[in-house]
């Protein structure tokens, strides 16, 4: 998990050794505890060090891990010849074993054959049938050949044994999202939530996912490209039905948990509340209105908006208070 | 960190210095063959003395406190981790060749 403090520091470090100011090995350090992907950046400095020995010595047996590092960077930027040498000097340092194999599987993956590297690893499931990773790369194989359904199946079947993983969870949950599979990514996001309940980027993607199941869908869109966005209407009521009243409600009570544990410094939460109340106002209209929960909170979430953005982006501002007031009178 | 520890070893010393007078309050009470009422001023107020500044040191000393709210700064959530387990290489990097021309020395 990332966090305020630790994406302040990284992009500190990130600016200090893009302009030359040394703490490289910082750097790369914290990219690889935080786990961002930033295969360019750890490509560069990560080379700079490994080919400057007196650097290199001076990691110690830290060094091998900044080969691993550094050859995983280098088949994102697809400089292949690099994660092979970055490889061979691995491979020449540990010769049986199987974290070095796993590269070469990847080193595979990387170049496209899928099937070889397939095989790879599922020679080296044999000798460790209970190794993660390598089950985790025959689903990303699966998916990088745009083959979900086969990913779904291996994922579905990781999980049955290790139940625990909430990367895996994670990654079934965004499978199913890409396939437009709201109630299952929802059933995934629910078990994210109930392992992790404090992490307010589930409640998010639960809350987006239950709004999405019943049409509101335009939240997502709009949530992408809320700038260029400038009259939301609400008035595509394609799939408004009255199992969408639950639903949204569900979504508004987690755009509203989410609002909780980031103390309301999440935007696209506070565009979920407004979007939200705007749709169950509309869906609700001439029925009777007892079960109307916390009705200041839209006007709450579009306060606090608006005093965003003028701080933020005083720009757009007359932008949002034109989307804000079409959702209110539609 | 300097003077709360010394706050912290005056607070000890006067919690021990009670002890020491409660024990030889009971010497005095054998002595004069007294039933004990109720321990002596003195050693009341060392007590809750010793009990302010063995608190205050201990507050201070050890070090500072780390936030415990999901929403401040140390603790909140900006961003998932890049799900490295799962990562896929065909995207752009291959029609889009990266300008690093470096290679490993070997």
């Amino acid at each position: 998990m990332v966090t305020k403090t630790e994406e302040t520091q990284l992009n500190r470090l990130e600016n200090q050794v893009d302009n030359g100011g040394g703490g490289a090995w910082e750097y790369l350090c914290l990219v690889k505890k935080l786990k961002v992907r930033r295969p360019d950046k750890v490509l560069r400095h990560g080379l700079s060090i490994l080919n400057d020995p007196k650097k290199r010595s001076a990691l110690g047996p830290d060094v091998w891990t900044l080969y691993e590092q550094v050859s995983i960077a280098a088949m994102d930027c697809q400089c292949l010849d690099v994660a092979k040498d970055c490889i061979k000097v691995l491979q020449k340092q540990f010769p049986e074993s199987k974290r070095v194999g796993r590269l070469e599987g990847i080193l595979l993956e990387a170049k496209g054959l899928w099937a070889e590297a397939e095989k790879a690893y599922s020679s080296l499931l044999e000798d460790n049938p209970l190794d993660p990773v390598l089950h985790k790369r025959r689903v990303a194989i699966a998916k990088a050949q745009g083959n979900f359904p086969t990913a779904i199946e291996w994922l579905n079947k990781y999980l049955e044994t290790f139940m625990a993983d909430h990367d895996a969870w994670r990654e079934l949950a965004e499978i199913y999202v890409s396939l437009q599979m709201y109630k299952q990514a929802a059933f995934c996001y629910e078990e994210l939530i109930l392992s992790q309940p404090t992490v307010p980027l589930y409640h998010l993607a639960y809350a987006d996912v239950s709004a999405s199941s019943i049409g509101v869908i335009t939240i997502a869109r709009l949530m992408r490209n809320f700038h260029l966005y400038s009259g939301f209407c609400g008035r595509d009521t394609v799939l408004y039905t009255l199992g969408g009243v639950e639903n949204t409600l569900l979504a508004k009570k987690y755009y509203a948990s989410t609002i909780d544990l980031t103390g309301g410094k999440n935007t696209k939460a506070l565009f979920g509340i407004c979007l939200c109340s705007s749709a169950i106002a509309q869906l609700t209209k001439g029925r009777n209105k007892e079960d109307k929960e916390s009705p200041e909170l839209q006007s709450l979430a579009a306060a606090a908006l608006e005093k965003d953005y003028k701080q933020r982006a005083p720009a757009k501002l007359p932008l949002l208070t034109s989307a804000l007031k079409s959702l209110k009178t539609s | 960190m300097g003077s709360g520890f010394i706050v912290g070893v005056l607070g000890v010393s006067i919690l021990a210095h009670a002890a020491y007078s409660t024990v030889q309050y009971r010497g005095l009470l054998k002595i004069m063959e007294d039933e004990f009422s109720n321990p002596p001023m003195n050693v009341v107020i060392e007590l809750l003395l010793g009990l302010v500044l063995c608190m205050w040191a201990a507050l201070t000393v050890p070090g500072k406190f780390l936030s415990i709210h999901p929403d401040s700064e140390e603790n909140r959530m900006v961003s998932l981790p890049g799900n490295l387990d799962f990562m896929i290489f065909n995207h752009r990097a291959k029609v889009f060749r990266s300008e690093i021309d470096m290679k490993l020395k070997l």
